[in-house]
């Protein structure tokens, strides 16, 4: 019988017959691994959907996170409280915009009500646009402050203002005592004034959905950049380590167990505390935590790849040991990495989170969930929404990369499934 | 009438124990169902040893744990009666079952490693098996039991406070035994006993499994697939292939003169020392797929004695005239025969 | 009586004494272990507290500026540098660092009345032990009991539902549940108070000793103020509790998971032992092995929690400590109080090591 000759790249085509086999796995996983599947299925298009929010956040947001576009702290789905223009019916204006300009023209508003800042805004608008227009002239208003919504209406109706200023929800409840009076419209002209939010404004003004949408752009990116810096500098070393052996090995693990041992957010606080805040030095602080966990892994890994017969094989064929360490050692250490990569970046994101959360890290003006929550904190009487949804999308995302993980792990885990 | 779970056969020596008919187990896989065990008929005798053996995936050890119900999804038996001391098990609920086990029933696994829990010692093993079965026992009583046991078995009788791992692999076997024995089992099955066992203390062994078989009035079913530890110890041996009973017979009978093609093939490549320089036997082919076995008799693809009828039908498993039993059509009487 | 000294008699000397009875009763390779473990304690210590010394003097980053701000003076800057020795060598840096981390030494504070930093920790160390303890028992037994459980029904609803929420509990910012379960039950429900350790005018009623609230009121049968400590406990205790409970239980879970499909469960249950007993006593003992030695490390993650949770709910322990000193530029404290956190963790870790060796017969050295 013919023998084939000694070949020492038997695991390249094991490998290869791996892979074949793991993507026929794939496949057949769903009626076999049931649920497991869904989970990693699920968590797959979670994490795709949340990379597509972080890399075009301007495509998904409606509004810039930092423009100030609403009312402060407008609750989800609330109306802004029109502000509306009274006349009398035969009243020869329709909007503000038509009182005639350098002349100040009564308006009567309530007291303590945003009135007559609305009324004032409207008057700046209008002189504006008359600019714009090539027109002369401002348009100036008298604001008559009155205690009640029915002496302000009477004051319009007997003549001692020309207009009133109130809000329409306001008037709604007693035009029927006014039948002369009618609304000319709303005061503002901009259309941010009379939308609502889906998930409200925030103390400043800012919509909430999109300070969300934009802050999946920094939580990834600190994310992913802290697992990369930890995944990059732990492999290596863990192989070296493992492969290496001797003292090396030994000082080197002393040093991860230590760092491994220790309280992340700690040890992360305590970088930034001294680093200074800025992202980079966010993402160093994180990634350092991290590098232990790879570093044990790919070298346990490496420790027992090294005793397989295989790579005994080699080393007595003279094969070197870069060789050694990439061809036989590194592929079989892919998948526990993969899992690994993907709860450390679930992690980084929960850390940077808390970082931020604490004040510690970021420039003021960046969206970022942490921060959010941060603010939000002493408007929690008030306004439930500013600590609800920026700490609902950390968590999904957290999750999202968390179920990855988890359902690879069973997957990739022979000794979990049934004899 | 059934008589109370726990209480001793009271069956003659010679008497059928334990009656297996038309038993089948499957498994199912993700790559189909499997029929390990398949339409196995079998009767075993009160004080015998029965050897039962085959090839590895024969189904023998999935045969042992069926008899013990202790088969979990995705396996499930299928079909049959499992008839203990006139018991049907298959009846039982599994507390009634449960009671049963360990009772009178026994096992004795194959790898004495890892079968004992690292964390309890040795006595602790014996007392809870004896206390989980006979409540009123003091724990006094049911450690001088223990003791007792251990003596008996050949192990130094202080050593009994000690772990499992600060015991070689033969005083494990020996104290699996003993587990076993502890309330008197009427019926203990080895599942390959020796197989992780030097020569040596195999042979030790295997006296030991004699010896305790008359003391205690022990039947024993071994499972190996090791012919020469059958040869020594059975009476009767069952032999199995492709989850199905080939051949069942007298010690004698079966290896001076096999009559199944596959008996006979196993036995012939048995190494002897007589060869001399000629070549091993080897039989040709291999174990079917058990996910698609052939039609007809498992073995027909590779018997040389092979005939129509065997990929048609399968054959049955009736009684000879000598008091053996064979699943081969050679044996029994078909139209293609009295052409 | 100085805090850390009664904080030493409170958990010390139970605990000396027990790994005493350990020593006394326990075999030779028993008393080797511990031996050897415990000489081990010291080089950890010194380990970890070095970490921190590199990362808060060696790693590039400006302590003074951090401190003073950009706009320091250059008089300014030299005596705050003479002050924390920031002038001298390195090596001579690491050395007094060592030494006063040792001697308990731990520095002024730079901020306010600039007290001894090891009273102002000292006061708020039972503060966190009075947080972490309660969560970490609740974390415990939740954990262990649902994860033994689901392992049980593995495969099954119950199993998923488990395992869902170990995920989920997992994936929640602590301080955004700890935010969320403040505004459901005291902003809405009003239930519980919404921050503080003890209500304000119990508190005067209440005469303190070891500064452990719970502790004290019962010294002094101070019913009122044992009730409100209890109801001001219990959200941070759960919050903090909820989010270690999952990592329990997927760890219960995947152990014992395996320890079923072992050889001597099967063995175990063909002598006819019940399921109940074979799962408690057999899989669950033996899962726990694996799990203890991780228990180690969840320390570290009840740590980081602390800090976040005690900021969350305005709780004066030393995690809050930490996040303000950090805001007020106080370097001496923050670094004092990591290494204190660093001895934190070495002293639990030998404890967890010691619990391990003594469940675990096979354990020799």
């Amino acid at each position: 019988m013919a023998h084939d000759r000694p070949r020492i790249d038997i695991p390249d085509w094991e490998r290869e017959l791996e892979r074949v086999g793991f993507a026929r796995r794939l496949l057949r996983a769903r009626k076999w691994y049931g649920a497991d599947w869904w989970f990693v299925a699920i968590s797959s298009l979670m994490v795709v959907g949340f990379l597509l929010l972080a890399a075009f956040p301007q495509v998904f947001a409606k509004y810039d996170p930092l423009d100030l576009v609403g009312p402060r702290l407008l609750a989800p789905g609330e109306r802004p409280n029109q502000e509306v223009l009274i006349l009398r019916e035969d009243s020869e204006f329709e909007s503000i915009a038509d009182f005639e300009p350098d002349v100040r023209t009564r308006v009567a508003v309530v007291i303590d009500t945003p009135s007559s800042e609305a009324a004032r805004d409207a008057a700046d608008v209008a002189t504006e646009e008359r600019a714009a227009a090539g027109l002369e002239g401002r348009i100036r208003l008298e604001i008559l402050r009155i205690e009640t919504l029915d002496e302000a209406l009477d004051s319009l109706l007997n003549g001692e203002a020309v207009a009133v200023v109130a809000s329409s929800s306001a008037f709604g409840e007693v035009d029927a005592g006014y039948p002369d009076l009618v609304i000319a419209g709303p005061v503002s002209t901009l259309e941010q004034d009379a939308t609502s939010f889906p998930l409200g404004t925030n103390q400043v003004g800012q919509d909430v959905l999109s300070r969300l949408i934009w802050g999946a752009r920094i939580a990834i990116l600190i994310g992913f950049s802290a697992a990369i810096l930890s995944f990059v500098i732990g492999i290596p070393l863990g192989l070296i380590a493992g492969f290496a052996g001797g003292k090396l090995d030994r000082i080197l693990t002393l040093i991860m167990d230590s760092i491994y041992a220790f309280p992340g957010l700690i040890l992360a606080i305590a970088i930034t505390a001294v680093l200074g805040p800025s992202i980079l030095n966010i993402i160093a602080a994180i990634g350092v935590l991290y590098i232990p966990t790879y570093y044990r892994v790919v070298r346990g890994q490496t420790l027992s790849a090294k005793q397989e017969l295989y790579v005994e094989a080699a080393r007595s064929l003279g094969a070197r040991p870069r060789a050694i360490l990439g061809r036989y050692i590194f592929p079989n250490v892919i998948p526990s990495v993969a899992v690994i990569f993907s709860v450390n970046v679930a992690d980084a994101i929960l850390t940077g989170a808390g970082l931020s959360f604490l004040g510690l890290g970021l420039p003021l003006d960046i969206p970022d969930w942490g921060i959010d929550l941060a603010r939000g904190q002493e408007f929690i009487r008030s306004a439930w929404w500013l600590i609800t949804f920026p700490g609902l999308a950390v968590m999904l995302v957290v999750l999202a990369f968390t179920m990855m993980g988890e359902g690879l792990v069973e997957i990739f885990n022979p000794k979990l499934r049934r004899k | 009438m059934t008589a109370p779970l726990t209480q001793g056969s009271t069956l003659r020596p010679g008497g059928t124990l334990y009656s297996l008919d038309d038993v089948s187990v499957r498994y199912a896989t993700r790559e189909g169902h499997v029929a390990a065990v398949d339409s196995v008929t079998l009767d075993i005798r009160k004080g015998e040893i029965l050897g039962l053996v085959g090839e590895s995936g024969c189904g023998k050890s999935t045969l042992g744990k069926a008899m013990l119900r202790m088969i979990s999804p995705p396996g499930k038996i299928t079909s049959g009666r499992l008839i203990f001391d006139g018991i049907d098990l298959l009846t039982l609920k599994e507390s009634e079952m449960r009671v049963l086990r360990g009772a009178r029933l026994g096992m004795v696994f194959q790898d004495p490693m890892t079968s004992l829990n690292p964390l309890e010692r040795i006595v602790d093993h014996i007392t809870e098996t004896i206390r989980t079965h006979e409540r009123r026992v003091s724990a006094a009583a049911a450690r001088d039991r223990a003791e007792q046991l251990i003596g008996r078995l050949g192990l130094r009788v202080e050593r009994i406070d000690d772990y499992p791992h600060q015991f070689s692999g033969g005083m494990r076997q020996r104290i699996m035994i003993a587990l076993a024995l502890a309330l008197r089992a009427d019926l203990v099955i080895a599942d390959e006993p020796t197989t992780a066992l030097d020569v040596i203390v195999e042979a030790q062994f295997l006296d030991l499994l004699r010896e305790l078989r008359d003391e205690f009035d022990l039947t024993i079913v071994l499972i190996s697939h090791n012919l020469g530890v059958v040869a020594e110890v059975a009476d009767r041996v069952a032999v199995m292939y492709a989850g199905r009973m080939a051949e069942l017979a007298e010690v004698n009978q079966l290896f001076l003169e096999p009559h199944h093609p596959y008996a006979r093939g196993l036995l012939r490549a048995v190494p002897n020392i007589e060869l001399d320089g000629a070549k091993l036997y080897q039989m040709e082919g291999v174990p079917p797929d058990l996910r698609h076995p052939p039609a007809g008799c498992a073995f027909h693809p590779r018997c040389p004695d092979v005939m129509a009828i065997c990929s048609q039908r399968r054959p049955g498993f009736d009684l000879l005239d000598d008091g053996r039993c064979v699943a081969c059509w050679l044996y029994e009487d078909h139209e293609e025969a009295a052409k | 009586m100085h805090p850390f000294v009664l904080m030493f008699m409170i958990f010390g000397l139970p605990a000396v004494i027990a790994l005493a009875w350990v020593f006394t009763r326990g075999g030779d390779a028993l008393r080797r272990y511990i031996v050897t473990r415990v000489a081990l304690t010291l080089p950890m210590v010194v380990i970890l507290v070095s970490v921190v010394f590199v990362v808060l003097r060696v790693m590039p980053g400006d302590v003074v500026s951090s401190t003073l701000g950009p706009k320091a003076t250059d008089i300014a800057r030299e005596t705050i540098m003479e002050e924390l020795g920031l002038d001298r060598p390195l090596i001579v840096q690491y050395g007094t660092f060592l030494r006063d981390v040792f001697t308990l030494d731990l520095g002024n504070s730079f901020v306010g009345a600039r007290r001894p930093i090891i009273d102002e920790l000292g006061e708020r160390l039972p503060a966190t032990l009075e947080l972490i303890i309660p969560a970490a028992l609740f974390a415990l037994i939740t954990g262990i009991y649902l994860g033994t459980r689901a392992a049980v029904r593995r495969k099954r609803p119950s199993d998923y539902g488990l395992r869902m929420y170990s995920v989920i509990v997992y994936s929640m910012p602590i301080f955004w549940l700890g935010l969320l379960l403040r505004l459901v039950f005291s902003v809405w429900l009003d239930w519980t108070p919404i921050a503080g350790r003890i209500d304000v005018v119990t508190n005067t009623t209440l005469e303190r000793t070891t500064n452990l609230l719970v502790v004290d009121s019962i010294l002094t049968a101070n019913w009122s103020a044992l009730g409100s400590a209890l109801h001001h406990m219990v959200l941070p205790a759960l919050t903090l509790g909820l989010v270690l409970s999952g990592v329990f239980l997927r760890l219960t879970r995947i152990n014992v998971i395996e320890t079923l499909q072992e050889d001597y469960v099967v063995a175990a249950r063909a002598r006819g032992i019940r399921k109940r007993a074979v799962t408690y006593s057999y899989a669950l003992k033996n899962a726990m092995i694996p799990v203890v030695t991780v228990i180690g490390l969840q320390v570290a993650i009840l740590l980081a929690g602390a800090v976040l949770t005690e900021t969350v709910f305005n709780w004066p322990g030393m995690g809050r400590y930490l996040v303000q000193r950090i805001s007020s530029r106080d370097f001496q404290a923050v670094q004092s109080t990591v290494a204190v956190f660093a001895l934190f963790v070495a002293l639990i870790s030998l404890a967890v090591d010691v619990v391990y060796s003594v469940l675990d017969p096979r354990v020799k050295y």
